[in-house]
């Protein structure tokens, strides 16, 4: 029995073993097959002989597209590096095409809120866009098509098909890599949201299936929304398009190679490293402007893709990009990559004024006078993406204000520097505008609807989520030179982006960043500026003054002898606290400057001179670009109509020439 | 000289020999604005007029200035000021209508109407104006909505071209179209209105009917006469905005009431040269005989039984 009972055990011993050591070949040979998933190391794209980010992701795409049908068919072999210390069994996917269906989440918000593009009366078929996955494989563990769901993480909309998601049988060990295989179908609907197509002209943006991004130890995969641009991985991209052969194609990354093809079809590589999405344009009539730009890190080339009727703009286009590309360098950092691709897309299109890795839209029309500066503004935002969401990839889901606001402060700084400060807008016919004004203005009607760090697709309104992410940030940052100089806040975005560049940082990495930089604590401001809503409204309540002997009989005032005693009173309208400076100007050309930490709701400066104020002014070197009122922030003692009687000139013109031609015509 | 030249200068002399209407009618024009303005005023001065601010519109036209005071609470809504412009252009279109039969009967006469002749003349053909401009309704209401409808169809389909420029181009043709064919339409009321003036018509559709006649005997020549003068105005415009931007200063109010005025004052002008002009053409071609229909045979008026008016004796001089 107790033989017996060894042999058992001994057996079974034996069994186990065996057990274990089949076990431990197949998971080595596992092993083997996962890291054979290599991503690559390629450097041909970057002006670097090293790779420049953590590479999480290797996209490997052929696709064809159907000019006609406005259709594309493509097979993607995702390579996924799992980087996150833990196995991972379940990979949601971004669909984004799905979004431009009556039912999905950003197709209700765009008809509740609006969007920047169409205003949807009605639902028409031109609309309609969808990326179908046709076949699902996981290289080693077999078609999964049928275990795909579509989830949705934001709103439990379930008509929503914008993320969808795949639970594995076995999981991705941490530092192991897994592949995907997926056969998908896109139809792109016209031009919204910066992708699709309009007459002949094709942008293809966000249109494969797009895995989500581990972050704070969790899948961050949101469904698209109106409000919300993306977020992904950064890694290399190797796409291989066909397209009928009379196409001009541009693309996102290098063109590394082109095939003539016997069916009147060209296919055409492309190749991106460092980069975490890939856009891609085409029309038969684009004209091609060529120029490079001496980059710190290597010679960029620049490729102008213009409309016929926009030729004459081209060296405009031209110019801005590299006085951007110039500033950039010079203040923030390198721009490391070989080639950048700006795009004049189709006329209404809907296409314009977007970024994508190496590859941006501008914005201009046939008769843009030189003096209306929108084609620079666009370009230089969307060039200025390269760095706030290009490289430095924050979560454009949850942090708008990181890519958008800090992008239009870099924008303001730029296009002041290039265009002049007022000027830098608009300049035409004496009527000028300039880019700091234009930021205020954006924000100042929903200044208190929400605060900047809320996630991009919880704000308020549409107007709100534009306001506070663009308007508001520059503003705050612009203010906040103020507290800390303009030079400490270009040295904080400069370490900010040699820093986090090829990273995603958080809105507190941003914020460190800048009290580590200027050495002060700043909560007390970002605390209101950046996780508040309070309005920031000071104004000059009143000025006043009165002969200091008044209460002597037959008082006569001349001026320089008699002495008054003046008031000044400055309020604080709005909660947003802030130190603020004040000028008060005399009668007799003094000038008197006067500090107040506004701490309580109003304070008062009185004089005893032989003079009488003649204006105040808060903040009189005009630092401060968050007040919701400039119009409040001075007042003269006495008034002054010139202006309300030019403006009433203008406003009588209109009249009476609207008058006339109503009366010429009727009688 | 051509024919359009003969109209033209015809016309001409009529208006400058009547000068005086057109300082009248700027006057009224100008008042009535101003009464317009007196809201807009009123909201402008509680912005403004302590602002320091208010430097950037005076010395320049800070346009996001000016968008940051008309959106802020305190200025209140601009439903409030647009609407007594709105009123006042209409009392303009109203006056207009009442006194133009007066500027029509001095244009057709010889000398220089007095005071009691032209308000005569407005009272005797309001009613008949008043017709006259629902006629004008009637025809011209239609013809430009079905020639705007179509324009916008056709921009439309021009919009579906690849070529940029080809919905600017066909848009800029039709409005072509359309100013030409509602210019044909006020000529032909143009002339309507001198008809009824001169012929003292009550039954205005007579007039209509006339003015038709008229219209479509030269309406090219016509056409080209209205369409220059309307050319002049054009560069009036385009002068006058010039002269603002180049050569008066951003803050001199005065100047800028007097650029905008001198405009306004020659656009009055170009639009009266095209009545004098109408009223030439008429004068001129009514003296050729029309074939009247038998039904609006004249009536010989009856002779007066004493001369209103003794005769003056030979070679004195009128009392």
């Amino acid at each position: 029995m107790t033989l017996r009972r060894t042999f058992v055990l001994l057996s079974a011993v034996l069994i186990l073993q065996t057990l274990a050591h089949s076990q431990a070949t197949a998971t080595s040979k596992g092993a083997h097959l996962a890291t054979a998933f290599l991503i690559p190391e390629t450097t041909s794209a970057i002006n670097s002989s090293t790779p420049l980010s953590q590479r999480v992701v290797a996209y490997n795409i052929e696709a064809k597209y159907d000019a006609a049908r406005h259709t594309l068919d493509g097979i993607e072999v995702l390579t996924y590096h799992n980087l996150t210390g833990q196995p991972l069994d379940r990979f949601p996917f971004h669909l984004y095409l799905n979004s431009f269906q009556p039912k999905s989440t950003w197709m209700r918000e765009a008809k509740a809120m609006g969007s920047r593009d169409v205003r949807y009366e009605k639902w028409e078929d031109k609309y309609y866009g969808a990326d179908e996955i046709k076949s699902f494989e996981v290289v080693g563990q077999g078609d999964l098509t049928s275990k795909l769901e579509y989830i949705q993480p934001d709103d439990g909309n379930k008509d929503d098909k914008s993320v969808v998601q795949v639970v594995l049988p076995k999981a991705v060990a941490p530092g192991e890599s897994i592949q995907f295989k997926i056969k998908f179908h896109d139809q792109f609907p016209e031009t919204q949201a910066r992708t699709g197509w309009k007459r002949d002209f094709v942008l293809g943006g966000q249109w494969f299936p797009k895995v989500g991004v581990w972050w704070n130890g969790a899948w961050n995969c949101h469904q698209f929304h109106v409000t919300t641009e993306f977020f992904a991985d950064f890694g290399v991209y190797d796409v291989t398009l066909t397209l009928p052969h009379y196409e001009v194609v541009g693309a996102t990354g290098v063109l590394v190679n082109t095939v003539n093809n016997a069916d009147a079809t060209q296919t055409l590589t492309y190749h991106g490293d460092d980069i975490h999405d890939f856009a891609w344009t085409a029309s038969p009539r684009y004209k091609v402007g060529e120029d490079t730009f001496p980059g710190a890190m290597g010679p960029v080339q620049l490729r102008l893709l213009m409309q016929p009727a926009h030729w004459s703009q081209e060296a405009r286009h031209a110019k801005i990009l590299k006085q951007t590309l110039e500033h950039f360098e010079r203040w923030y950092g390198p721009y490391p990559y070989k080639t950048l691709t700006l795009v004049d897309p189709e006329p209404d299109s809907a296409a314009g004024g977007m970024e994508y890795p190496t590859f941006i839209t501008g914005d201009t029309t046939w008769w843009m006078p030189d003096g209306v500066h929108l084609p620079e503004v666009v370009v230089e935002h969307e060039f200025g993406h390269q760095y706030w969401y290009g490289m430095v990839a924050t979560n454009e889901f949850e942090d708008a204000w990181l890519d958008e606001g800090v992008n239009s402060y870099t924008e303001v700084k730029i296009l002041d520097d290039v265009l002049g400060r007022d000027t830098s807008f608009l300049d035409q016919f004496g009527i000028t505008a300039g880019e700091h004004e234009l930021q205020r203005l954006q924000f100042i009607g929903v200044a208190d609807l929400d605060p900047m760090a809320r996630k991009a697709y919880e704000y308020a309104t549409f107007n709100s989520y534009g306001g506070i992410t663009y308007g508001k940030t520059a503003s705050v940052l612009l203010t906040l030179e103020k507290v800390i100089g303009e030079d400490t806040v270009q040295k904080a975005l400069h370490t900010y982006f040699m820093r986090y560049r090829f990273t995603h940082p958080t809105k507190e990495d941003f914020l460190k960043t800048f009290e580590e930089v200027s050495g002060k604590d700043l909560r007390w401001y970002f605390n209101q500026a950046v996780y508040g809503t309070q309005v920031f409204d000071y104004e000059v309540m009143r000025v006043g003054s009165y002969p200091a002997a008044w209460y002597e009989k037959d008082v006569k005032e001349k001026k320089g002898e008699t002495v008054y005693e003046s008031r000044v009173q400055i309020h604080r309208k709005g909660e947003f606290v802030f130190p603020v400076e004040i000028e008060v100007k005399f009668d007799n050309g003094e000038k008197v400057r006067e500090q107040w930490d506004g701490q309580d709701r109003w304070t008062r400066f009185t004089y005893q001179k032989r003079a009488k104020p003649e204006s105040v002014e808060v903040d009189p070197d005009h630092t401060i670009n968050l007040d919701r009122d400039d119009f409040n922030n001075s007042r003269t003692a006495e008034p002054r109509a010139a202006a309300t009687r030019k403006l009433a000139n203008y406003w009588n013109f209109v009249s009476q020439t609207l008058a006339q031609f109503l009366t010429w015509w009727l009688v | 000289m051509s024919d359009e030249g003969s109209l033209i200068s015809a016309g001409l002399r009529i208006v400058n020999r009547h000068k005086r209407y057109i300082f009248w009618f700027w006057v009224l024009n100008l008042t009535l604005a101003e009464f317009g303005t007196a809201a807009f005023r009123n909201q402008m001065h509680g912005g403004l007029d302590h602002s320091l601010l208010a430097d950037k519109l005076l010395h320049g036209f800070a346009l996001l200035v000016f968008v940051e005071l008309l959106t802020r609470p305190e200025t209140g809504s601009m439903t409030g000021s647009t609407m007594p412009a709105m009123y006042f252009a209409i009392l303009f279109f109203l006056t207009t209508l009442l006194l133009m039969p007066g500027v029509l009967e001095g244009y057709t006469s010889e000398g220089r109407l007095s005071r009691e002749e032209f308000f005569l003349a407005c009272g005797r053909n309001l009613w008949r104006f008043v017709r006259l401009l629902l006629f004008f309704a009637i025809i011209a209401g239609p013809i430009a909505g079905m020639l705007f409808g179509i324009k916008a169809a056709l921009v439309k389909v021009a919009g579906k071209s690849t070529n940029e420029m080809a919905p600017f181009y066909t848009g800029l043709l039709t409005s072509l179209v359309i100013f030409l064919t509602l210019t044909g339409i006020r000529i032909w009321f143009d002339l309507a209105q001198v008809d009824v003036g001169v012929r003292d018509q009550s039954a205005v559709r007579k007039s209509v009917a006339a003015g038709f006649r008229y219209a479509r005997r030269h309406l090219f020549r016509l056409l080209a006469t209205y369409s220059g003068i309307a050319l002049v105005g054009l560069l009036v415009l385009v002068a006058g905005v010039w002269i603002w931007h180049a050569l008066v200063r951003p803050s001199s109010v005065f100047g800028t009431f007097l650029v905008s005025q001198v405009m306004l004052i020659l656009w009055l002008w170009a639009r009266f040269w095209q009545r004098a002009a109408a009223v030439a053409y008429y004068l001129r071609e009514s003296s050729l005989p029309v074939p009247l229909p038998a039904v609006s045979e004249p009536v010989p008026l009856p002779e007066p039984a004493a001369p209103l008016v003794p005769p003056t004796p030979e070679g004195a001089a009128p009392a």
